[in-house]
């Protein structure tokens, strides 16, 4: 057993890549790509500007990078096991790595080549601060901080003078009539270009040459500025991460799943704060549907064939061909409106007021007062019963079939016949012996409670995973998906597995040894 | 039998554990509490030995000088509507002020000999009237200080700091909070000093230099200086380790900000452009003191970092126990605000997503302000009592927005489209019937567009009238253009025998893309137009923009304020690069109308231009001009002094009567 499930757990692993690899892949393919709601123009703001813009914001999410390269590195910052120099924390939690490399500029390394600065650049850059020496303690802090500033500024600078010089470039290609040199999108394509020798004479090169001459420059700066930060870094301001393991080489750590580009947020804040609500609201849908639905199954397939079995059977197949959003919509209209019942609130969890609430209902001199559990119980119930209602029918006929399979069986029959009582006929020898197909549904239900419902938290405004994922969805947003999709990947693996043990105990025959 | 586990003992067993877990989790609310009430009364006791103290630590004493300074205000001036509302409500929050001194114009900043010392000799200075309310809400009749707001969002904020927040439910929240150093009048939508008691501009539009008034102070109660301004666009907006990207981009034309000295702040400017000035006076000023204590990373990450000088301020600036999305915001007026004061004790912002349960948190006495949808609007006023007990108020403001069909002026993939002639766009729009299409397919709620200038502002022209609906006169024009019926088949065909046909993209979404298509396509086949419909996502829609590949496309515009720059739409210089001229319309006349307006510092002047450019835009019909949408808002009836400005409405007006006190009506 011991060696089953250590086999299955080391397939994980490569499941879990297949499964994010393929996610990423559908995001990075579809119409628009990764980060697409970053792109969106606002139609008040100069087209070179907004062109900047896009390209700081690409360069700050790594959205620049080839697809390939954006997985592997975020698998990277997800993996205990790290590879190279061991990030660093700061005391506000802020993960500190290796500065980001700087990648040569539009066709440095063809058309400018062997581009010169002249004197004047030359006195600029050699004005920048080098790099310092090794300090420590406060004054490495300050020394990183500083640093780190000069070099966001100084790479800041180098896109923005890339992407002038690539626009330089766009107009040169028109004008010179390069053919296919501009995409559809009016981005030069770098693989055309560097098959031609520029036309010196052009009267389009002369700002081209200008551009370029600036974003070397920006390059020259920012590499200075990028050692001084390395050099920073290198005295280590903050304590590191993780354990090492070999220095230097491998360490193991925790994992980092970054932040959510959508929302400006770590994605584990955005986490935290909606899986709770969704757990909430499973753990008491879920109870209610079994305690409901096991029952009523059972029962139907005790008494097959009699009204009970008619009656509950045409019933949960009615409320499973209702459709969640016309119930919600009329639960709020008629069951929340105060102009016709008013019963229950319409929207959230909590009532305004609940923050200052005690736990438990008390009567005290202002009569009842319904405390924090109530009101949260009261907030639940039009969402629950709109959670659960469609889900009473494929567990109660399951039950009901896999009972009937076992109620025509052999032993029941002898059972019968040696007198034992009815009830423990059904309760002890024909449900237990139903349970397997049980079992099986219900491992599914630990990635459902994980995955929360979007119809009903759009409804009943629950900010659950449902609204979360179906946003990081719409937007584009990659470590919010992949977070989501590894997470909800690792339960259902697990309950796969949690479900192929559960066998071994239920029914003595299945053996893994 | 042997003693197995059965459902009995797990139901027991399920039941003591929810006990369990309830008593545990009660007693721990109760020790939240208990935190809570310590934390308030150490709080407490530390203002109070700093007042008794005389406080040698900064934040006391001030406090001890602000209220003797209050205090001695009270007694010296006369009752003056500032002090009223501001003494009322911490009197006794539910107390009726009587109106009775009319609202004289606070004579604060030295109204007689101006201190001119600060501005640059020789140039002309702007001196701004202290701020005041349009309608101050003591003129009311049933006016009452205190009480709570709500407003009802649709969407949630993602997060509420000063140019980190990127979504409209955001800005609005942030407005209340954080000032600005000058703003849109709401009546005249002139740009007023808030923050700035008085500005000068270069006369070449390069420069910039403001006063900042004496007696603004952040909520905290320390002064809003000159330093503040700077350090807020040097050191937060310009820090490129603050993700302020979008800001920074806006005002990247600011070159440099000097203070010159405590309360003087100049802009320098790396070109004239009439848009510097209300760019830069509308950024908002935030306290140095504050917001420095944070790590970029923090401020990056965090969801309530919010403090301003605003008429509002938010509760707990504590970093740990921020507003985060998914509680109500509260905002809880500021007294130390030097502006006009709120009658509104708090205001809260909720959020209800959908939009049936949004009307019904509204009527359920939830919330005192929603933004119904369309049929909402109708349906409820539809209702005998509905005008009564609300106000539904539908009106065009700076930040309406504008619908439209654009038109392929330049070639798709090479080839051109029939809309490059002027005349056919003009036909286009005059089978197009708008007033119908408003009336049938937006529920009669919006009026026709005459172009791309808002109808409020003072840029639009008065003058031009929107293309008439007429089909005959349209036939016409396309005759002219070449296009006719040549072979009797009732389709338009031009010389070449090919037919008048074009592809009309939308992005999917709602039943309106539904309606919309269904009556341009009925209207084009009446004409002998061959239209076909392209539905696609937004994401291949901003696409498709990109690479000007459509024939015509239907989409909207929005606005935020009364005049912005043009040149990204129409400028023919916007058709490369990926500019917002999607359509590539080059215009010789338009171009050259863009770059004066841009150039043109003097407001007269410039809205001259802008007139004319209004004209150039109606004649050529880039755009089918559709529809202006107004904005719809459902107030409660026992809010008083709700007034529709052309800058959209302002809550600091707004108090809370005992009674209904609407005048049905908008």
């Amino acid at each position: 057993m011991a060696a089953y499930i250590a086999r299955r757990l080391f397939v994980m692993i490569p499941t879990l890549i297949g499964i994010t690899l393929l996610v990423f892949l559908l995001i990075a393919l579809s119409p628009g790509g990764i980060g697409a709601s970053l792109r969106v123009s606002g139609g008040e703001m100069e087209a070179s500007k907004a062109a900047q813009l896009e390209a700081y914001l690409e360069d700050r999410y790594g959205l620049d990078d080839p697809v390939l390269v954006q997985y592997v590195r975020w698998l990277g910052r997800i993996s205990p096991v790290k590879f190279g120099t061991r990030a660093q924390i700061s005391p506000s939690g802020e993960i500190i790595r290796t500065p980001k490399a700087l990648d040569g500029f539009f066709l440095s390394k063809d058309w400018f080549a062997d581009l010169e600065l002249g004197e004047e650049a030359r006195a600029r850059l050699a004005t920048l601060p080098p790099p310092g020496p090794l300090l420590d303690g406060e004054q490495a802090v300050a020394e990183h901080r500083a640093a780190s500033r000069d070099y966001m500024e100084a790479r800041a600078d180098y896109i923005a003078a890339n992407q002038f010089l690539e626009e330089a470039v766009v107009r040169y290609a028109r004008e010179t009539g390069i053919a296919d040199a501009v995409d559809a999108e009016g981005e030069p394509v770098e693989g055309v270009l560097t098959d031609h020798r520029p036309e010196t004479a052009a009267p389009s090169w002369a700002p081209v040459q200008a551009a370029a001459l600036a974003t070397l420059e920006a390059y020259e700066a920012a590499v200075v500025a990028r050692n001084r930060l390395q050099r920073a870094f290198d005295a280590k301001p903050y304590p590191e991460v993780g354990v090492p393991v070999l220095p230097g080489v491998l360490s193991l750590g925790p994992p980092d799943f970054g932040v959510a580009f959508s929302r400006g947020r770590p994605v584990v804040d955005l986490i935290a704060a909606a899986l709770p609500v969704t757990i909430l609201l499973n753990l008491i849908a879920i109870p209610v549907i079994y305690l409901v639905a096991i029952p009523t199954g059972m029962l139907a397939a005790v008494r097959r064939g009699g009204w009970w079995d008619i009656a509950s059977g045409a019933l949960f197949v009615a409320l499973w061909s209702v459709p969640t959003v016309w119930a919600g919509v009329l639960a709020i209209g008629y069951l929340a409106n105060e102009q016709y019942l008013g019963w229950f609130p319409v929207s959230g969890l909590h009532d305004k007021a609940a923050e200052d609430y005690l736990f438990l209902p008390t009567w005290g001199e202002n009569g009842f007062a319904p405390g924090y559990l109530l009101d949260l119980l009261w907030h639940l119930v039009l969402p629950v019963t709109c959670l659960v209602y469609a889900g009473f029918a494929v567990l109660a006929k399951q039950t009901r079939a896999a009972m009937l399979d076992n109620l025509s069986a052999d032993y029941v029959r002898t059972a019968r016949a040696k007198g034992v009582p009815a009830r423990t006929v059904i309760l002890r020898h024909v449900f237990r012996n139903s349970l397997l197909p049980l079992i099986t549904m219900f491992v599914s239900v630990f990635p459902a409670m994980l995955a929360g419902s979007v119809v009903i938290e759009r409804i009943f405004s629950i900010p659950g995973m449902g609204s979360l994922i179906i946003e990081a969805i719409n937007l584009r947003d990659r470590e919010l998906i992949l977070a989501n999709t590894l997470m909800i990947a690792f339960v259902n693996l697990f309950a796969l597995l949690l479900a192929d043990i559960l066998y071994a105990f239920a029914d003595p025959r299945v053996s893994y040894d | 039998m042997q003693n197995r586990f059965g459902i009995k003992d797990f139901l027991l067993l399920v039941l003591v554990g929810a006990v369990l877990v309830s008593v545990w989790l009660s007693m721990s609310a109760g020790d939240r509490r208990l935190e809570v009430l310590q934390g308030l009364e150490r709080r407490l006791s530390d203002v109070e030995t700093q007042l008794f103290t005389g406080g040698g630590t900064g934040g006391g004493g001030d406090l001890a000088k602000e209220i003797a300074a209050l205090r001695q205000a009270i007694l010296e001036r006369p009752v003056n509507v500032i002090i009223q509302g501001g003494g009322q409500v911490a009197a006794a929050t539910t107390g009726i002020a009587t109106a009775t001194t009319p609202a004289a114009s606070a004579p604060s900043g030295g109204s007689g000999g101006r201190d001119e010392s600060w501005a640059r000799p020789g140039v002309k200075i702007a001196w701004q009237k202290p701020w005041e309310f349009v309608s101050p809400p003591t003129d009311v009749p049933g006016f009452r200080a205190g009480g709570e707001f709500t407003e009802i969002f649709g969407a949630q904020p993602a997060k509420l700091v000063p140019y980190l927040s990127t979504d409209v439910y955001g800005r609005r929240v942030i407005d209340e909070v954080a000032d600005s150093l000058a703003g849109y009048d709401p009546a005249t939508l002139e740009l007023r000093g808030r923050l700035a008691s008085a500005w000068q501009e270069d006369p070449d539009g390069l420069w910039l230099r403001v006063r900042i008034r004496d007696d603004a102070v952040f909520s905290d109660g320390k002064p809003v200086t000159a330093e503040d301004v700077r350090w807020t666009l040097q050191d937060y907006v310009f820090n490129p380790q603050i993700e302020a990207e979008r800001a920074r981009s806006t005002l990247g034309m600011i070159q440099d900000v000097k203070v010159v000295d405590d309360k003087t702040v100049e802009f320098t400017f790396d070109k004239a452009m009439f848009t510097n000035l209300s760019y830069s006076m509308g950024i908002y000023v935030l306290p140095k003191h504050f917001y420095s204590q944070f790590e970029p990373s923090e401020i990056n990450q965090s969801t309530g970092l919010l403090m301003g000088s605003g008429g509002f301020k938010i509760e707990g600036l504590d970093p740990d126990r921020q507003w985060t999305p998914g509680e109500d915001v509260v905002l809880v007026r500021n007294d130390r605000f030097w502006g006009p004061r709120s009658p509104l004790e708090r205001l809260r912002y909720k959020t209800v997503t959908n939009d049936l349960a949004r009307l019904v948190s509204y009527r359920n006495d939830e919330g005192d302000m929603i933004t119904p949808t369309s049929p909402q609007f109708n349906a409820a006023r539809e209702e005998g009592d509905w005008e009564d007990e609300n106000w539904s108020l539908q009106w065009v403001n700076m930040r309406s927005g504008y619908s439209f069909i654009a038109w392929q002026c330049g070639p798709r993939q090479g080839r051109l489209t029939p809309f490059h002639d002027e005349r056919v766009r003009q036909g286009m729009t005059m089978i197009l019937d708008r007033e119908r299409m408003i009336r049938d397919i937006w529920d009669g709620i919006g009026v026709v567009s005459t172009g791309p200038n808002n109808p409020e502002s003072p840029t639009a022209n008065p003058d031009v009238e929107a293309w008439p609906y007429d089909p005959e006169r349209a036939a016409a024009l396309f005759k002219e253009a070449g296009w006719e019926d040549r072979n009797g088949d009732g389709v338009l065909e031009n010389e070449d025998g090919q037919e008048f046909q074009f592809e009309l993209t939308m992005s999917t979404g709602g039943e309106i893309v539904e309606q919309i298509t269904s009556y341009v396509r009925n209207q084009c086949t009446r004409a002998g137009i061959r239209c076909s419909i392209r539905l696609v996502d937004w994401s291949i829609f901003a696409d498709l923009l990109k690479q000007r590949d459509f024939d015509a496309l239907m989409m909207g515009w929005s606005a935020s304020a009364p005049e912005s720059d043009p040149r990204q739409i129409w400028h023919s210089e916007s058709i490369l690069d990926q500019g917002d001229n999607f359509i590539q319309w080059a215009n010789e006349d338009a171009d050259s109308l863009i770059d004066r307006i841009r150039a043109t510092l003097d407001t007269g002047e410039r809205m001259d231009l802008w007139h004319e450019f209004h004209s150039v835009v109606h004649e050529s019909q880039p755009y089918t001009f559709i529809r202006v949408s107004p904005w719809l808002r459902f107030v409660k009836g026992d809010i008083g002094n709700v007034n529709t400005y052309k800058a959209g409405l302002d809550r600091t007006e707004f108090f809370r009567a005992g009674q209904m006190v609407t005048q049905p009506g908008s």
